[in-house]
């Protein structure tokens, strides 16, 4: 009982020890708060991520979205821009020497939570510390034809996760990244040059990626991104330049597509407005939710990034330089730039303007249909679909949210490396998308069995048409199979995707017979040699890639058989782009130990005589018919 | 009326429940089980674990109020309410965030929880006139 009168006693004393502790934990917290952005801000030699013009993070976000953050949390999304430190590169630079780089080999170290590079400095074209190494004249130096002097760096920042791993070194001028002359390829667990990464003609002027990231990249791969350079990336010398490039946050996070929060999460502290806005199961006014915008808006939100657009003009792009792109999710994408879309706006001033600067500006994005053939830029394919264009009714109109959602579904089983994959909502992963309107479709339409890949809406409407990042993705403009539009752009089309054993005549025969389709004139070869190889031996460089890629897709091999790919594939092996070389070594990976008696016999239209042997008088014709146009993709 | 025995007898229950409760939680980690533990139910799991905890507390805080009462040289000012509201509070507590758990709106519980400020009044106030009979001289 004396204890008790003690304390008793003390009670006023222990009130005041509390209001005591209470405001020692609210002024911690506040200091931490304050403290962290500090530190975001005394960083040196990199971007910064600052909360900033009503964004607020995802961290914000987190507390009341925790399943939401989840999902983007695993998404490859929120990894596109990470602050390289160990647990967030996907290569190993712990003493590591890598010889497949631009240029002279490269050295990685890592110290302590540091990674540390050591190559030859992409920018040093006059070759300063020469060691009298001719290099090849797409390399650094290549055109002064000494070695550029060896530089080392930290490595400060990646790119990408999920197909491939760039890393960015600061340079120490401002706040100016450079990029590594190599880069990681998560599937192969390998690295390659840069350049090899990417489809260029071989040859040609070496292309400093330096201040690509915050004058290029930063728009996209962050939330709220700002270049902040002090003029626009291009318009002078990259290092007469600085730059203060920041961005709310590194990764395509919450705000990216509901658009600025801090209004919403403002407003949502009021524990009253949100259980009145759950019980009611309205929305919410202060926050945008793409996939219950229009059709045509909420594609938007993923057009902001998957489309092939430019600043209309240069005040927009100095606007944007200062101040990031004006675009927020609800807005209309096309008022705040210009869509590159050569079907609608090919007479533009805007479209001549950029063709009299670049005669290939459309060419390497687009077929010569219009139809978009790069990677990354989807929204340019859906806005081009006759499921888009021509739909009336809103509740029928096909939007990226019509198959993809960014957040993992709770009836969704698959696990969630599968669901990242594409982002492909669970019904969306077969026919489901497409039966959501062609429910009445006839299940005899596809003419294939009904288990068969063949029968698949995806494989026939939406072929491997588009490339990038070394590999071939499906095209997003909604199309059917048409020998006419192959023979008019030199798109392969579905069926001979599938098919490559076959020919353009056989084709137009099937497309003829079964949906009636009028068979177009084909000459001598189109009748006569398989599609795929007339691809493959005479079309340019970003054909040849997508039938390379065919020739080790499982479906086409069941198809076409497969003792005949090797042969192709290792003539394209040999191919003078890097990226086509790639896929093709890629392909034939896929194939069992090459046998010549398994070759078939006697089949003409795979260029293989009765003995065995190729024709090769066929085949050098065709080569040297090939269409060696310089490609470069826009990737 | 005997409020020790009332609350010694009430903690006692309520410990065997909220401890059982404890172990059912345990099921739902050891079977995988995906209502409880997804990342999409990370509320229905904070919510379902203070349940058991407070639940668990307060049963002991009411066999240590039982023993309180037998010990202490007075009784609180006005000892059935303070018994009632202490009682009430080690319902409503663990009950709030337990229906807070079962039907919930992302990160925020959802309406039961509303249970749980009425039960922390109540409980402070028991607390109060508790600690205010323990603390008087004989």
């Amino acid at each position: 009982m004396q204890y008790i009168r003690r304390i008793s006693v003390s009670r006023s004393h222990l009130i005041l020890v509390a209001l005591v502790i209470a405001a020692a934990g609210l002024g911690v917290a506040r200091v931490a708060r304050i403290e962290r952005a500090v530190e975001e801000s005394r960083v040196a030699g990199r971007p910064v991520q600052l909360p900033d013009e009503g964004f607020v993070s995802s961290q914000t976000c987190r507390a009341c979205h925790p399943s939401q953050y989840q999902s983007w949390h695993r998404s490859y999304h929120r990894t596109m821009t990470q602050i390289a430190a160990p647990e967030n590169v996907a290569a190993s630079f712990d003493g590591v020497a890598v010889d497949a780089a631009s240029g002279g080999p490269m050295a990685l170290e890592q110290h302590g939570r540091e990674l540390w590079a050591e190559f030859d400095d992409p920018d040093d074209a006059e070759g300063r510390g020469r060691r009298g190494v001719r290099p090849p004249s797409d390399e650094p130096g290549g055109q002064t034809g000494v070695r550029p002097r060896r530089i080392k760096r930290q490595v400060v920042m990646t790119t990408g996760s999920h197909h491939q791993q760039i890393y960015w070194y600061a340079t120490g001028s401002s706040r100016i990244l450079g990029q590594l002359p190599a880069i990681w390829l998560t599937a192969d667990r390998r690295w390659i040059p840069r350049r090899a990464a990417v489809m260029r003609p071989p040859g040609g002027a070496h292309v400093s990626e330096t201040g690509g990231w915050n004058g290029v990249c930063v728009a996209c791969h962050t939330t709220n991104g700002q270049p902040q350079l002090d003029t626009p990336l291009g318009s002078q010398p990259i290092f007469t330049q600085t730059a203060d490039t920041r961005a709310t946050e590194f990764g395509i996070a919450c705000e990216s597509c509901h658009g600025p929060s801090d209004a919403h999460a403002r407003a949502n502290r009021n524990p009253i407005r949100r259980y009145a806005s759950h019980v009611a199961a309205r929305g919410d006014a202060t926050i945008v939710q793409p996939a219950k915008l229009p059709p045509a808006r909420s594609s938007d939100v993923c057009g902001q990034c998957h489309s092939f657009w430019e600043f209309a003009d240069q005040a927009s792009e100095r606007r944007a330089n200062a101040h990031g792109l004006p675009y927020r999710p609800g807005d209309e994408l096309a008022a705040t730039r210009f869509i590159v879309q050569p079907t609608r706006n090919l007479d533009s001033p805007e479209m001549r303007a950029f063709l009299e600067a670049d005669a290939g500006f459309i060419r390497d994005i687009f077929w010569a249909d219009g139809m978009v053939r790069a990677t990354g830029r989807e929204y340019n394919g859906l806005v081009e679909s006759p499921c888009f264009k021509n739909a009336t009714d809103p509740a029928r109109t096909m939007s990226c949210f019509s198959c993809h959602t960014m957040h993992q579904t709770a009836d969704d089983l698959r696990p969630v490396s599968e669901w990242a994959n594409d982002q492909l909502a669970a019904h969306a992963t077969g026919n489901g998308a497409c039966v959501q309107c062609h429910e009445r479709l006839s299940p005899t339409h596809s003419h294939h069995g009904q288990d068969s890949s063949g029968s698949s809406c995806y494989n026939c409407h939406m072929p491997f048409t588009t490339y990038g990042l070394l590999k071939t993705i499906r095209s997003h403009q909604i199309s059917s199979p048409s020998v006419q539009s192959t023979l008019a752009t030199g798109r392969p089309n579905a069926c001979n995707l599938c098919h490559l054993d076959k020919t353009l005549a056989w084709t137009a025969q099937y497309l003829n017979d079964w949906y009636g389709v009028a068979k177009p004139s084909l000459d001598a070869d189109e009748s006569s040699v398989a599609a795929s190889v007339l691809v493959l031996l005479k079309g340019d460089a970003g054909q040849r890639a997508i039938v390379a890629e065919s020739m080790g897709w499982s479906a086409a091999q069941q198809a076409s058989g497969r003792a005949w790919l090797a042969p192709y594939l290792a003539l394209t092996a040999k191919d003078s782009y890097d990226a086509v070389r790639y896929i093709a070594s890629r392909s034939q990976r896929t194939l069992p130990p090459f046998r010549r008696e398994e070759l078939p016999r006697n089949s003409p239209q795979l260029l293989i005589k009765a003995d065995g042997t190729f024709n090769a008088d066929v085949v050098n014709r065709l080569v040297r018919a090939r269409d060696n146009r310089r490609v470069v993709y826009r990737e | 009326m005997d409020y020790a025995r009332r609350h010694i007898r009430f903690g006692w229950w309520s410990l065997l429940v909220f401890a059982s409760a404890g172990l059912v939680l345990e099921s739902l980690h050891g079977f995988k089980v995906r209502a409880y533990l997804d990342t999409a139910n990370e509320t229905r799991r904070l919510m379902w674990t203070l349940a058991h905890a407070h639940g668990t507390l307060l049963a002991l805080v009411n066999v240590a109020a039982g023993l309180t009462w037998r010990a202490a040289p007075s009784m609180p000012a006005n000892p059935r309410l303070t018994s009632t509201s202490l009682i009430a509070a080690s319902v409503l507590l663990p009950g709030g965030f337990f229906l807070g758990g079962v039907a919930f709106y992302g990160g925020d519980p959802g309406v039961g929880t509303l249970l749980v400020p009425i039960g922390a009044v109540l409980l402070l106030f028991a607390l109060f006139s508790i600690a205010r009979a323990a603390s008087a001289s004989r």
